[in-house]
């Protein structure tokens, strides 16, 4: 017989009969993703007991209620939906402030770190650039590791003239500035990409490994000390300003309180246990878990330092004083950091 | 003989935004072949020198977009959208033209309505100005012609509703057309 | 949930009151995606919306295939593909009982190959096959049923665009579907083969011999068919063997068929032109459904339709199977009404959230490429079905004398066997998997 196993994941409009508030919550990925199953149902469901059953947060998953992901920011800038999940990269010009803490050696290995690193720099130096949106959380993933196809990487120079698919527009100025040839391609073309050396690799988190089967393609996998990335990519989850401005100060509490530094840590945790669960499969597939050396991270960081040079000229055209920036962000990363 | 003129003045001004059409969905028709070509180049770099395009990704998406846009007049005017013609195939030519009015006015309306909304969609990008990730394009320059080819659809739809309203549906109805 | 289904019965029944009075299909989409949306949560949220909406449509890089596909096709049209695949496939089989028409099925299935449409081939194919069948005096019914069902075949063998829209909807993998459609691609030109060999027995009068050729001819016709096996192998085979990705190899395959059309002098700036003109046509329809599709979905969604669907069909104590073959079944009804394409995008993403929650014992991924395939099939038959069937139409009108009722009659047979083929398909899932499972 059929079973129903996702329909706790889908929407009901009748169970929000009784709340006083009831959001519309859209976002880019399937009902049964981690992202979904792991971070946004508890945390929804944190705000709704949180708020005594007054508040109904209804998930809409694979954009659902329309569009493409790049439009969720203005669909809850518009209010066509009511909180939003979507990542920066995707709409490359509208968080240029944020995007500090994508660039390599500034998020370095600690996801809660950086989490809590973002949620004390947004009053001062981000709030500006999330007009008519109020964020609830901003998060970041494990970060980019190199997964290759079957070149070990131990030196920068193993990495040149390879193709590799970029995570982000920074990402793409990683990979030039270790030689390598950056190419664009949507995540679902990659496997086929890699299985046939489309591409030679990509930078990624380890958590996408189990969900595109990459175990089965990459034989090498790659990151430095202690879990140190190559930059990360920033995602929000965000309500319409004037839906926030509409809720009662306790509601607003709420929210607050569940969006706050515990759940800031706690998504730090889950996306490091994604993370650990993705080289876990790839490493029992038989891939090599390549973890370089101080000695060798360290000629890394020598080659994509200029990459940081490289955005702090960019953004002083916006008028954006990025070295301050990148300093408020590593200081405030290195605080956090245990 | 002023009715006459002025009949006249209005074909020939239908002439014009036919033809107008026919040489804007061309334009898009060239875009679709250059799209082609940056693909091609693309691979073949892939192949032969291990260098694609780098941008070949977003190039693609904001040249078929375009070319897209560019078409919609064409289609229009060559009712190529397509229809299922079980129960009107019979009709006369009193009900071909005025089943030909309600569906050229349900274009105008939604014509009408594009235009006017992703006029307000390029005010939006030039306040949040969102660029493409490699090569930092601007969207809403994409969007001049994507006006410009909604203008012409405007028009398309008005050439195609008066047709009908004069009761000359055949010069919007051609043979039945699927996608397949 | 009564209420979500009433929501999705108005929709439907106003839909297809505006499909019923030529609203363009499209159009008729938007108009009640739009009230419904405006209905159900007030002006503004359509609105805002419709910002960037179609832009965000027109520009999903998936789908960028589907142009390049359909220009492939209109310059192969021009190139004088046809003409070299009936005369190798008619030098190898016309001098059978119903060999010309069984060289009419073979060389659809190769235009097929480098055509993504079944329009288009039922057109191209129409016109270089369907003198030869009169002038071997096959009747009228079985030449033109022939290659009205033949037409088929464009879609059935990848590439495919109807295809290509099934696997952005549902997030699969366009080459995984790709590579699934080929078996019972080939299984499809196999039935359609020995359909002809049962008719011509039973109605001898049908299907005359042709003429047998020389060995010369035979090898000749057949070296000129090569160009097309080249294309074919380089675009399909490309995407099929991972070299590149759909989007490059459609570049690639439009590329490789004008330079065959320029190279045979086919083809020419005129030729270009009108082929572009076409192009221009079939996409920009194809796109308008598109829109029109998404402001329907975002109606549905709103008005919580497809999870009430979903949750209905689930608690409705039916085996998988069973429900699966009734929205199979539903499809072959709503083929009467629409075009394949339309049907794709009206009832996948209502009918995929059901399937997917139903257990075939497969696997989520392969009951996506199962059920797709299975989709693909059951939407194109409505080309053939009465009262509308869009390649019957086409056909027809290429041959005036013959009235429409003999050409759905000359296609009858071929539709039974389609629906053999569903049954054997729906039975054996591995006759669709196993490609994907070993080139995947
Ligand atoms: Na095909
Ligand atoms: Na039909």
């Amino acid at each position: 017989a059929g079973t129903f196993a996702g329909s706790a994941a889908l929407p009901r409009r009748a169970a929000a009969a009784d709340a006083k508030y009831t959001l519309k919550l859209h976002h880019f990925l399937g009902p049964t993703s981690p992202a979904q199953v792991k971070m946004l149902a508890p945390w929804a469901k944190r705000v709704e007991e949180g708020s005594g059953g007054a508040v109904k947060i209804e998930i809409y998953p694979s954009m659902s209620l329309g569009g493409k992901p790049p439009e969720l920011i203005r669909q809850v800038r518009d209010g066509v939906v009511d909180i939003v999940w979507t990542v920066n990269g995707y709409t490359p010009g509208l968080f240029p402030r944020s995007e500090v803490f994508e660039l390599p050696f500034v998020h370095t290995n600690d996801p809660a770190a950086t989490n809590l690193a973002m949620a004390d720099l947004y009053k001062q130096d981000l709030a500006v650039e999330y007009k008519g949106i109020k964020p609830l959380f901003l998060h970041v993933h494990a970060g980019q590791a190199i997964h290759m196809v079957d070149t070990p990487v131990h030196t920068p120079d193993d990495m040149a003239g390879k193709k590799i698919r970029i995570p982000t527009r920074t990402g793409a100025w990683v990979l030039e500035a270790l030689g390598a040839n950056p190419v664009g391609m949507p995540v679902p073309e990659l496997p086929q990409a890699l299985s046939k050396k489309v591409v030679d690799g990509a930078l990624i988190p380890w958590e996408i490994i189990p969900a595109l089967k990459l175990q089965d393609l990459i034989k090498d996998y790659i990151e430095g000390p202690n879990k140190a990335r190559l930059g990360t990519t920033t995602f929000q989850v965000s309500m319409n300003g004037d839906k926030w401005a509409s809720l009662p100060k306790e509601i607003q509490a709420v929210f607050e309180k569940e969006s706050g530094d515990d759940w800031l840590k706690e998504v730090g945790k889950i996306w490091r246990e994604n993370d650990d669960h993705g080289i876990e499969i790839a490493e029992k597939a038989g891939g090599t878990h390549i973890v370089l050396t101080d000695e060798q991270w360290a000629k890394f960081h020598e080659k994509l330092e200029p990459v940081v040079g490289r955005w702090v000229d960019e953004v002083k055209g916006k008028s954006i004083d990025g070295k301050a920036l990148v300093e408020a962000a590593r200081a405030a990363i290195a605080k956090h950091t245990m | 003989m002023a009715a006459a003129g002025a009949r006249s003045l209005l074909d020939r001004a239908f002439d014009a935004i036919r033809w107008v059409a026919e040489a804007w969905a061309l334009v898009g028709g060239l875009l679709l072949v250059a799209v082609v070509l940056v693909n091609a180049v693309s691979l073949a770099g892939n192949i032969l020198l291990s260098q694609p395009v780098p941008g070949d990704f977003e190039i693609v998406e904001v040249g078929v977009a375009v070319a897209i846009f560019a078409f919609l007049p064409y289609c229009q005017l060559t009712d190529a959208n397509v229809t299922a013609d079980i129960f009107t195939a019979g009709a006369n030519r009193f009900w071909q033209s005025v089943f030909v009015l309600v569906a050229s006015a349900i274009a105008l309306g939604f014509s009408v309505i594009l235009l006017w909304r992703m006029w307000f969609g390029l005010l939006d990008f030039r306040t949040y100005e969102e660029v493409t990730t490699i090569y930092q394009f601007p969207l809403w320059i994409a969007y001049l012609p994507i006006l410009a080819s909604l203008a012409l659809l405007v028009l398309a739809s008005l050439v195609t509703l008066v047709e009908a309203a004069r009761g000359r549906p055949e010069l919007s109805i051609a043979v039945p057309r699927g996608s397949e | 949930m009564e209420s979500e289904l009433l929501i999705g019965l108005i929709g439907l029944v106003a839909l297809i009151g505006l499909i019923a009075i030529r609203v363009p299909i499209a159009y008729a989409m938007m108009l009640v995606g739009a009230v419904g949306t405006v209905v159900l949560s007030g002006p503004a949220i359509l609105l805002s919306q419709l910002k960037t909406l179609a832009y965000g449509q027109f520009s999903i890089y998936d789908l960028s295939v589907v142009p390049m596909f359909v220009l492939m096709g209109n310059i192969a049209t021009r190139a004088g593909l046809s003409r070299d695949l009936f005369r190798a496939a008619n030098a190898w089989l016309g001098w059978m009982r119903g060999g010309v028409a069984m060289a009419a099925i073979a060389a659809c299935a190769g235009f097929g190959s480098v055509c993504g449409s079944s329009l288009a081939t039922a057109s191209t194919m129409g016109q270089v096959a369907l003198p030869e069948l009169r002038r071997y005096r096959y009747s009228p019914s079985l030449a033109t049923g022939t290659v009205a069902a033949g037409g088929v075949l464009g879609i059935l063998i990848p590439p495919s665009i109807v295809l290509v829209v099934y696997a952005v909807i549902v997030e699969a993998n366009i080459t995984t579907m790709f590579i699934a459609a080929f078996v019972p691609g080939l299984i499809a030109v196999l039935f359609f083969l020995i359909t002809i060999a049962i008719y011509v027995r039973l109605v001898p009068d049908a299907g005359p011999r042709g003429d047998r050729v020389s060995r010369e001819e035979i090898v000749a016709s057949s070296i000129a068919v090569l160009p097309v096996a080249v294309i074919f192998g380089l675009v399909i085979g490309g995407i099929y063997f991972g070299f590149f990705n759909p989007t490059p190899a459609a570049a690639i395959g439009v590329f490789l068929v004008a330079v065959y059309g320029l190279g045979r002098r086919l083809v020419g700036w005129r030729e270009l032109r009108s082929a572009l003109l076409d192009t221009a046509k079939t996409s920009g329809m194809i796109y308008l459904i598109l829109l029109g599709a998404e402001l329907l979905k975002i109606f549905m969604s709103r008005g919580g339709v497809p999870q009430a669907a979903a949750e209905m069909m689930a608690s409705s104590g039916l085996p998988p199977l069973a429900i699966m073959a009734l929205l199979l079944v539903a499809l072959i009804f709503l083929g009467c009404l629409m075009d394949s394409l339309s049907m794709i995008l009206l009832v996948i993403p209502f009918f995929w959230p059901v399937i997917a929650q139903l257990d075939f014992g497969l696997g989520a991924e392969p009951t996506k490429v199962w059920f797709g395939i299975l989709a693909l099939i059951v939407v194109e038959l409505g080309l053939i079905t009465p009262p509308v069937g869009m390649n019957v139409f086409v056909i027809n009108a290429m041959s005036r004398d013959v009235p429409m009722s003999q050409t759905f009659r000359g296609v009858m047979p071929f539709f039974f066997v389609e629906l053999l083929r569903v049954v054997l398909l729906l039975a054996f899932p591995g006759i669709t998997l196993f490609l994907p499972r070993l080139l995947g």
